[in-house]
C-alpha cells in the first residue's frame, strides 16, 4: 500500500510542475498591459516603464517563470497588483468562502443523491425510476447560474424569505454558524448542489441496479437473507465507486464556483478569480489558478489512495 | 460541477466494442431509438430550435437588434411582444430564436471539433503506443488536472472575450476528456482477434485504423459527444454570462441572462427565458444521449 | 468513510446551529451608536494605505475619509462650484524670481491617528513615496495613480518644522489643484510596521509594510480605520481629535460594503441592509422614492463624450460636422427616456456657473434643422450619408449605460445623415487604445472614440486633450488635435499664477475648445445616490466628492 501511495505521489509531481507552466503561460498570453490595474490610462510612457521594471515584468518570461516557480515552492504566490495584499493570503481567505459553500452544497447535494440513488436503483423501472431520474437528469443539465437567478427571484425578490447576495450581515470575517448567516448561504448552497445531486443519483442508481441484478443476489434472497443484510451489501459494494464520484464533485464544486459565486457575490475563489480576470492582476490570477488547480489534483490523489485503500485490486492495475 | 458527462459510459463502450462487423447492428439501435418515446419527442424538441434558429430571418420576426428605449421591458404576453421585450427595449421572442444561432454555434462547435481532434489523437495513441502514448496522454493529464469550468475560464479570461475565443478555450477543454475514452477504446480493441486477422492479412496501420479501429471507437466516443454538449451549452453560455464569451449587441442566450440579470427586480419572468432555452437543449441532448446509450446497450 | 465523516460533522453543525439560535435569540442591548453603512459601486474596497485605487470613487470612500491632503475641495456648497481651499497647509505661493519653486505652509497642531505629529518631515516623506524611487518608503503600486495626478511635482524639501518647499519641473500655476490627490500617511505608523516586517532585502520589507499598513492605517482625516475585511467590509470610526472641529463627524461609525451590482445595491438599500448607495438602478428610481428614501444628484466634473480623430482623412476634420453632430442630439430625450432624469446635458466641459466655463460663442443645444443645414453644406445629405465608427464598451467605470446611450446617438444621428457604426470592445482594450491613440491598429479604423472623463482638474479636463504634445503616446489627445490657438491658450493658463487670472485663463481655453466643437458633448453624470430617511443632513456637491463629516442619523 506505502509502495503505491509513493507511486501515485512521485506520478503527481511532473503534472505539479506542468499545472504551474500551463498557469503562468495562459496567463502570460494575456493581451493587454499587466499593470493596468494601478496604471492609468493618464499616465506617462516614461511611468509606465519605470513601473514595468519595479515589477519584473520586463524580464524573460522563462525567467519570471522561474523565479515565480521558486516563490511559489517556497509559499509564496507574490503580492496582487491591485491591492498590494500577499496573494497566498488573499486565496486561502476566498478558498475558506468556498469550502464552506462546497461543504454545505455537498451535504444537500450527496445526501439526495445518494437517497434518489439508492430509491431508484432499488425500484428500477417503477415510476419510483422514473421520478428520480427525471430529477437527476434536470439536475445535470440545468444551467446552474440561471438556476441561481431564478431562485433569486422567487426567494428575494417576489417572497423576500432570503437575502439575494453576500456572506452575511458582517461579510465572510464575521461568519458564525446561525440562522442569521446561514439565510445567506441557502440559495448559492442550493444552487451549488443539483449538479452533484444529479451525478451521484446516477451513479448510485446505476450502482445499485448492477449489483442487485447479479445473480448471487438473487440467490441470497432466495435463501432467506434479510433485506437489511442484502441492502448492507448493496452499499458494501456500490461505496468505493460512489465515493470517489463524490470526491471528484466536491473537486470540481471548488474549482468551478466562480458562476455561482458571481450570481450571488458570494466571497470566495471564484469571485476571486473574476476580480483577477476583469483587473488583469497577473500575480493574482496565476495564483489563484495555481491553487485551485493544485486543490484538485491533491484531491484526486486522495480519491485514487482511499480507493485503493478499498478496493486492493485498483493497485494492482 | 461536474463537467463529464458520467457514468455507465465505459459500458457503453465495452458493449459496442465487439460488434464493429453489423451493419444490423446499427439498424437495431436505430430502431430501438425510435421507440423510445422521449428520445423522439426530444429530437422533435432539438430539431425545432435548430430549424426556427437556422430559419429566423423568413419567420416574419421582429428585428432582433432594433431596439426603443420607450418600450422597454414589457411583460410576457403584451400586445405585439409575445415574450416581452428587454432591457433595450428589443423583441424578446426574436432575439431567442436567433440567439439560437450563436448559442447553438459556440454550443456545439467545440465538441464537434474536438470530437474530431480528441478521436484522432486517441486514436494514434491507443494504436501507436509506446513514447507517441505517453507523449500524448501526459499531455492530456495535465489539462485534466483542471476542473473544466476553471480550464475554461482561465483560457477564455486570458485569450478576452469572443466568440472565436471561447469556442477555442471549450475545444482546449473537451479534447483531453475525448481523447482519453478514444484512447482506452482503442487500446481495447488493438489486441482483439479482428484486428490481429487484418494485420496478419497484409492490411497497413491506417487502413486497421480506419476499418476496424474507427468504426469501433466512433460509437461510443459518439454517444459521449451527445453528452458533452449539453455541458458545453451550459459552459458557453456560462463564458457570455460572465462576460468572456459573445459581445453585445449580438443575441446569444448566456450574454441575454447576463445583461438582463440587472432587469430580474423589475421584470424577473422575461429575464429568466433565456435561461430557460439553455435548460432546454441542454437536457434534450443529456436525453438523447440516455437514448442512445441504452438503445446501443443490447443486452437489455 | 467520507460519508460517515460528512455525516458526523453535519450533525455537530445542527448543534452548533441550535446553539447559536439560542444566543441569537437573547434579547439585545441596543447601544445609542449610529451607523452609517454605505453599498459602494467598486468590486472592492479600494485600498486604504493613502492613495486609494478605484478611480475618484476611491477616493471619495478610503481618501478624503481617514486622509487629509495640503489643498482640499470645497465641499460644503451644493449650489456653488466645488474649489480648492486649504487643507493640511495653510497658504503657499510661488516664488518671484523662480516660477518653479513653491513654499507652502503647514497648519500646526495636527496629528495622526497614532498621535504623531504631523509636519514637514512628513509631507516631504509623503512626497517621496511616490517620487524618489531610492527611498525606503517608495511604493511603486502608489505611483501610478498619484503621479499622473501631479505630473509636474519633481520633489520637495523641509525648510523648517511647518514649512515644505516644492519643486516642479516646469512652471505650473495647476500645483495646488493637483495636490488635492497627495494624502498624507504616516510615516511613524509606517516605521513602525517597517521595523518589525520580515523580509529578504529593504524592498521586501517595505512591500510588507505598506501591506500591514493598509490593514491598520493612520492618517489625519475625520475617520479612523477600526477593522478591514478585505473585499468585503471597511469599518471606519470618528476622528473626535479631528483639526477642523466643525468637521468632526457626527456619525459614530461608518461601514463601506462593495457591491458592484446596481441592483443588488438597490436590493440591499430597500431590504434595509445598507443607509446609503451610490448610483441606484436607473429602473429603481421611482420605487425608491415611492418607498420614501432620498434621491440625491448633482451635476459632477464629469464628461460623457466622443472625442474625435483628427487624423488625416477622417471625416471630423471638417469643423461643419463637428458642429452637426452636437446640434443633432436631444440631450434632454435621452435623459427622460433612458436615464430617469440622472444625467445633466453638456454644452462644453464645464456648465454656466464653473469658472473655467468662459463664454463661448457656439451655443451647444438640439436644432436639427441647423444641424442638417450644417450637414448639408458640408455635402452630405439623405441620399448620401457619412460613414463615422466609434469604439465603446459595454460597461466601464464612469461610462453610465454606454450601449443603450451609443444606441441613442446612433438613432439621433441617423436624421442627420451620419451612418453611424458602433464597434463595441471590451473596457479595458478601450481603454488601452485611448492612450495608444486613433492612428494605432487597436482603434479598428475608429474615428471616434467614447471614453468618458473626469473633468475635476484643468489638465485633466482640458489640457491632455487639447496640447498638441499631449498627442500618443504622451498622452490622452487621442485624436491628435494640432491647433496653435490651443497650446498657447494652455502654456497662458499654466504660467498665469495668479489663482482669479488663471481661472480667467482656463476659462478662455474652454470656450475656445467649445466654439471649435473640439468633442461631441453629450452629459455629464450626476452621481446619483439613495439614501434611508434616517439620515439627516447631506449636502451633495458638484464635485466627485463628499462630506460625510455634517451628516447625521436619527436611530
Amino acid at each position: 500500500m506505502l509502495a503505491y501511495i509513493l507511486r501515485r505521489i512521485v506520478y503527481v509531481i511532473p503534472i505539479v510542475v506542468s499545472v504551474a507552466l500551463v498557469c503562468f503561460m495562459l496567463v502570460h498570453i494575456t493581451p493587454g498591459d499587466p499593470l493596468v490595474a494601478i496604471l492609468p490610462a493618464d499616465a506617462s510612457q516614461e511611468l509606465a516603464s519605470q513601473l514595468r521594471i519595479a515589477y519584473g515584468f520586463d524580464r524573460p518570461l522563462p525567467v519570471q517563470f522561474g523565479l515565480w516557480l521558486w516563490k511559489a515552492v517556497n509559499g509564496d504566490l507574490g503580492h496582487s497588483i491591485a491591492t498590494g495584499r500577499p496573494v497566498l493570503s488573499e486565496v486561502m481567505r476566498a478558498v475558506g468562502n468556498t469550502v464552506t459553500l462546497a461543504i454545505a452544497a455537498a451535504m444537500i447535494g450527496f445526501t439526495l443523491g445518494l437517497f434518489f440513488g439508492l430509491l431508484a436503483g432499488y425500484f428500477r423501472d417503477t415510476w419510483v425510476d422514473k421520478v428520480a431520474t427525471s430529477i437527476a437528469i434536470a439536475g445535470v443539465s440545468v444551467p446552474h447560474y440561471w438556476l441561481g437567478m431564478v431562485l433569486v427571484i422567487i426567494f428575494s425578490v417576489q417572497l423576500n424569505w432570503l437575502p439575494a447576495v453576500g456572506a452575511g450581515p458582517g461579510g465572510s470575517g464575521a461568519w458564525g454558524w446561525d440562522w442569521e448567516h446561514i439565510r445567506y448561504l441557502v440559495l448559492p448552497a442550493v444552487t451549488t448542489s443539483v449538479i452533484p445531486m444529479g451525478i451521484v443519483t446516477r451513479t448510485v442508481r446505476a450502482l445499485t441496479g448492477d449489483i442487485l441484478s447479479q445473480d448471487f443476489v438473487e440467490a441470497l434472497r432466495a435463501k432467506g437473507l434479510r433485506e437489511t443484510h442484502v441492502f448492507r451489501h448493496v452499499i458494501k459494494n456500490a461505496a468505493p465507486t460512489a465515493m470517489a464520484v463524490m470526491g471528484l464533485q466536491l473537486g470540481y464544486m471548488l474549482g468551478g464556483s466562480i458562476l455561482i459565486e458571481t450570481v450571488f457575490s458570494w466571497p470566495g475563489s471564484g469571485l476571486l478569480l473574476n476580480s483577477a480576470i476583469f483587473q488583469r492582476d497577473l500575480p493574482l490570477l496565476q495564483g489563484t489558478i495555481l491553487v485551485l488547480a493544485l486543490f484538485f489534483v491533491f484531491l484526486n490523489l486522495m480519491v485514487d489512495i482511499a480507493q485503493a485503500a478499498i478496493d486492493p485490486r485498483i493497485k494492482r492495475s | 460541477m461536474s463537467i463529464s458527462p458520467t457514468s455507465a459510459l465505459s459500458d457503453a463502450a465495452l458493449q459496442a466494442a465487439p460488434s464493429s462487423k453489423a451493419r444490423g447492428y446499427w439498424a437495431t439501435v436505430g430502431r430501438r431509438l425510435l421507440r423510445d418515446k422521449v428520445s423522439v419527442a426530444c429530437a422533435l424538441i432539438l430539431a425545432l430550435i435548430f430549424l426556427s434558429a437556422l430559419a429566423a430571418p423568413w419567420l416574419g420576426l421582429a428585428d432582433p437588434y432594433q431596439g426603443s428605449m420607450i418600450r422597454r421591458l414589457r411583460h410576457i404576453g403584451t400586445a405585439g411582444y409575445p415574450l416581452g421585450t428587454d432591457e433595450l427595449g428589443r423583441d424578446m421572442l426574436a432575439r431567442l430564436i436567433y440567439g439560437g444561432r450563436l448559442s447553438l454555434i459556440v454550443g456545439i462547435l467545440p465538441v464537434i471539433l474536438a470530437f474530431g481532434i480528441g478521436t484522432s489523437l486517441g486514436l494514434i495513441a491507443g494504436y501507436v503506443g509506446g513514447k507517441i502514448n505517453t507523449a500524448i496522454m501526459r499531455t492530456v493529464d495535465v489539462f485534466y488536472a483542471f476542473p473544466s469550468v476553471l480550464l475554461a475560464i482561465a483560457i477564455s479570461g486570458a485569450l478576452g472575450a469572443g466568440i472565436v475565443n471561447s469556442i477555442v478555450s471549450l475545444t482546449i477543454v473537451f479534447v483531453p476528456q475525448i481523447t482519453r475514452i478514444a484512447e482506452s477504446v482503442t487500446t481495447g480493441v488493438r489486441n482483439m482477434d479482428f484486428v490481429e486477422a487484418a494485420r496478419a492479412s497484409g492490411a497497413g496501420p491506417f487502413t486497421i485504423m480506419r476499418v476496424h479501429m474507427l468504426g469501433n471507437v466512433l460509437g461510443p466516443i459518439f454517444v459521449y459527444a451527445t453528452g458533452l454538449i449539453s455541458v458545453s451549452m451550459i459552459l458557453a453560455a456560462g463564458l457570455s454570462f460572465l462576460g468572456l464569451g459573445t459581445k453585445p449587441p449580438e443575441p446569444e442566450w448566456g450574454l441575454m441572462l447576463n445583461t438582463l440579470r440587472t432587469a430580474i427586480y423589475i421584470n424577473p419572468w422575461v429575464a429568466a427565458l433565456p435561461g430557460a432555452m439553455i435548460f432546454a437543449v441542454s437536457i434534450g441532448f443529456n436525453l438523447l444521449s440516455d437514448g442512445m446509450r441504452s438503445a446501443m446497450d443490447i443486452r437489455n | 468513510m467520507r460519508i460517515e465523516k460528512s455525516g458526523r460533522s453535519r450533525t455537530a453543525a445542527a448543534v452548533v446551529i441550535l446553539a447559536m439560535a439560542a444566543v441569537a435569540a437573547l434579547p439585545r442591548i441596543s447601544a445609542a451608536e449610529t451607523t452609517l453603512r454605505i453599498g459602494m459601486t467598486a468590486a472592492d474596497i479600494p485600498r486604504t494605505l493613502g492613495q486609494p485605487d478605484q478611480g475618484f470613487e476611491g477616493n471619495r470612500f478610503t481618501g478624503l475619509t481617514m486622509y487629509d491632503a495640503l489643498t482640499m475641495w470645497d465641499l460644503s456648497s451644493a449650489d456653488k462650484a466645488s474649489v480648492v481651499i486649504p487643507g493640511l497647509a495653510t497658504e503657499w505661493k510661488v516664488d518671484d524670481a523662480d516660477k518653479k519653486k513653491w513654499t507652502f505652509r503647514l497648519r500646526p497642531g495636527v496629528i495622526f491617528h497614532d498621535g504623531s505629529p504631523f509636519n514637514a518631515d512628513a509631507v516631504v516623506w509623503n512626497v517621496e513615496k511616490v517620487l524618489k524611487q531610492d527611498a525606503p518608503q517608495f511604493d511603486p503600486s502608489q505611483v501610478g495613480v498619484t503621479a499622473s495626478r501631479m505630473p509636474t511635482l519633481a520633489s520637495a524639501r523641509k525648510i523648517d518644522d511647518m514649512t515644505v518647499e516644492m519643486i516642479t519641473k516646469e512652471p505650473d500655476s495647476f500645483l495646488p489643484i493637483n495636490l488635492t490627490n497627495l494624502f498624507m500617511a504616516s510615516p511613524a505608523k509606517w516605521q513602525k510596521f517597517y521595523d518589525a516586517a520580515q523580509g529578504a532585502d529593504a524592498k521586501a520589507k517595505s512591500q510588507a509594510a505598506w501591506a500591514a499598513f493598509a490593514k491598520d492605517a493612520s492618517g489625519t482625516g475625520p475617520w479612523k480605520m477600526s477593522s478591514f475585511t478585505p473585499r468585503e467590509r471597511l469599518e471606519l470610526v470618528k476622528n473626535e481629535g479631528y483639526w477642523d472641529k466643525a468637521r468632526v463627524p457626527k456619525v459614530d461609525k461608518m461601514v463601506l460594503l462593495p457591491m458592484p451590482e446596481a441592483n443588488a445595491r438597490t436590493a440591499a438599500l430597500l431590504s434595509g441592509q445598507v443607509d446609503w448607495i451610490e448610483a441606484p438602478a436607473p429602473d429603481a428610481v421611482a420605487e425608491i422614492k415611492q418607498r420614501g428614501f432620498g434621491l440625491y444628484s448633482n451635476e459632477e466634473p464629469h464628461v460623457w463624450p466622443w472625442q474625435f480623430s483628427r487624423v488625416e482623412g477622417s471625416p471630423w476634420n471638417d469643423i461643419r460636422v463637428r458642429k452637426a453632430a452636437n446640434l443633432c442630439i436631444d440631450r434632454e430625450g435621452l435623459k427622460d427616456g433612458l436615464l430617469a432624469g440622472l444625467m445633466v446635458p453638456a454644452t462644453g466641459t464645464f456648465e454656466p456657473g464653473h469658472p473655467w466655463r468662459g463664454n463661448p460663442t457656439f451655443q451647444i443645444k438640439y436644432d436639427k434643422p441647423a444641424a442638417q443645414k450644417l450637414m448639408q453644406e458640408a455635402g452630405y445629405g439623405p441620399t448620401k450619408k457619412l460613414t463615422v465608427k466609434v469604439q465603446t464598451s459595454a460597461s466601464g467605470s464612469g461610462q453610465m449605460l454606454p450601449l443603450p446611450m451609443n444606441e441613442y446617438l446612433q438613432q439621433a444621428l441617423a436624421e442627420c445623415y451620419f451612418d453611424v457604426q458602433l464597434d463595441v470592445i471590451e473596457w479595458n482594450t478601450l481603454f488601452t487604445n485611448w492612450r495608444r491613440g486613433a492612428k494605432d491598429p487597436s482603434a479598428n479604423g475608429a474615428n471616434a472614440t467614447n471614453v468618458t472623463y473626469a473633468a475635476m482638474d484643468p489638465f485633466f479636463a482640458l489640457v491632455r486633450f487639447l496640447q498638441s504634445s499631449m498627442a500618443p503616446p504622451v498622452s490622452n489627445n487621442w485624436g491628435y488635435i494640432n491647433n496653435p490657438k490651443f497650446d498657447e491658450l494652455v502654456t497662458k493658463a499654466r504660467q498665469t499664477f495668479d489663482p482669479t487670472e488663471r481661472d480667467k485663463a482656463l476659462a478662455e481655453l474652454h470656450a475656445a475648445s467649445v466654439d471649435d466643437a473640439a468633442f461631441l458633448y453629450v452629459a455629464h453624470d450626476v452621481a446619483p445616490r439613495a439614501l434611508s430617511p434616517k439620515i439627516k443632513g447631506f449636502v451633495q456637491p458638484k464635485s466627485w466628492f463628499v462630506d460625510f463629516s455634517p451628516i447625521s442619523m436619527t436611530p
